[in-house]
């Protein structure tokens, strides 16, 4: 394992004091954690960082760690702490320790992993909870069929952290907003002794659809008509997510005009919302002199002009 | 299936003291969605994820729950904008010529 140069990741003098420490712990902090700078490097910059000071905040820590420098700072690949090396400063345990350093662990972990989920002494303890991002497509929420997830889960296998695989079908309740998170009971990390699993939490993000806008419970759809559909009215098919229906269109419709179609939209805990159709005017691609012409003719009869509010300014 | 969650179970879950929970809510850093007394609180599945989300930016930044309560209110409000951002961009392009 590397070893690490706490005092070069914090940018400070072996011999600093420990306020000056703390400030050049903070203005990292400020400047990496994942709360403020969603760069995937910063995130891994400020574990280490966080490392570091939690280490050397310590004054006891940080007098094991400066002697273990000593030992074997100089080899700075390949690194082992000497044999019987133990933490006098107590194994380090906290809510959140797993995103340690091997390095860290090794010296002050106290075995694997360090702090909640570790399984060492047979205590019964509660399995950790995992948390998955779960993409969903919006025809998956009219459809209320179970969908299948497959996630990773923590497990101590002979003292040992490894990953086991875990397959479950799961109904997506009605209602579920984009971003939300829903709970399955017992279906994270196994438990310690006779601790109970952990739970699954799904952040459901909605999938962007290539036809429908979600806006809360209700989908909105763009329906491109002709000017003379607008002009004209008449009836147009739209999609849906269940299938294919007719949409009339009154005479005289503008671009824009949202035409409501309830029962359309998306599954609520006690209904469905709906769909608003937004009709967007578009002309044909490509002119002809026929079509010019009728065009002019129009021009001349309507006596239209669209930007008449402007002049009043 | 889906579960709120109690005092609790938000507590053993998260690997956190009832004192430092009920502390949180008293910020409202988390928020019951009902219950009068602490023993009947129940929360959203989310507050799991703010809850330790919470607890590693106090420690991370070294802030006071006050501070906490007011940066987990902001990111919530983030990433709810961000959502409808995004949501209200793609509506827009629909209407918008092709390039």
């Amino acid at each position: 394992m590397d070893f690490k140069d706490y005092y070069a990741l914090l940018g400070v003098a072996e011999d600093a004091e420990t306020s000056e420490i703390k400030q050049a712990y903070r203005k990292l902090a400020r400047k990496y954690h994942p709360d403020v700078n969603p760069d995937k490097d910063a995130e891994a910059r400020f574990k280490e960082v966080a490392e570091a000071w939690e280490v050397l905040k310590n004054p006891e820590r940080r007098a094991e760690y400066d002697e273990l420098r000593r030992y074997g700072g100089r080899r700075a690949e390949d690194f082992q702490p000497p044999p019987g090396w133990q933490s006098s400063s107590g194994a380090y345990s906290q809510e959140f320790s797993g995103d340690f350093s091997e390095f860290f662990n090794s010296m002050f972990g106290g075995g694997f992993g360090g702090g909640r989920g570790r399984a060492a002494g047979g205590f019964d303890m509660q399995g950790q909870d995992v948390e998955i991002e779960m993409p969903v497509f919006l025809e998956e929420l009219v459809a209320e069929q179970r969908k299948p997830v497959e996630y990773e889960i923590p497990v101590i296998e002979g003292g040992q952290l490894r990953y086991q695989r875990k397959s479950l079908n799961v109904t997506i309740p009605s209602g579920v907003a984009d971003g939300e998170r829903i709970r399955l009971k017992g279906q994270g990390a196994p438990g310690s002794g006779k601790g109970p699993a952990g739970d699954l939490y799904l952040h459901i993000r909605i999938v962007p659809h290539p036809v429908f806008d979600v806006e809360g419970h209700n989908l909105v759809l763009a329906v491109p008509v002709a000017p003379w559909e607008a002009a004209l009215g008449g009836k147009v098919v739209i999609p849906t997510l269940d299938g294919r229906i007719s949409l009339s269109i009154a005479p005289g419709s503008q671009s824009g005009q949202k035409l409501r179609v309830r029962g359309k939209g998306l599954p609520t805990r006690d209904g469905r919302g709906d769909l608003l159709a937004v009709l967007k005017v578009v002309m044909p691609p490509q002119a002809s002199e026929s079509a010019d012409a009728l065009w002019r003719q129009l021009a001349e009869q309507a006596a239209f002009d669209p930007r008449k509010e402007w002049e009043k300014q | 299936m889906q579960a709120k969650l109690s005092l609790e179970e938000l507590c053993a879950g998260q690997g956190l003291s009832r004192s430092l929970v009920v502390e949180m809510v008293e910020y409202e850093v988390v928020r019951p969605v009902a219950g009068e007394r602490d023993a009947d609180w129940l929360f959203e599945a989310g507050a799991a994820h703010w809850a330790k989300r919470a607890l590693r930016l106090k420690s991370d930044l070294d802030l006071d729950w006050l501070a906490v309560a007011m940066l987990v209110d902001l990111l919530r409000e983030r990433e709810a904008l961000a959502r409808e951002n995004a949501q209200l961009r793609q509506r827009l392009a629909r209407f918008l010529a092709q390039d």
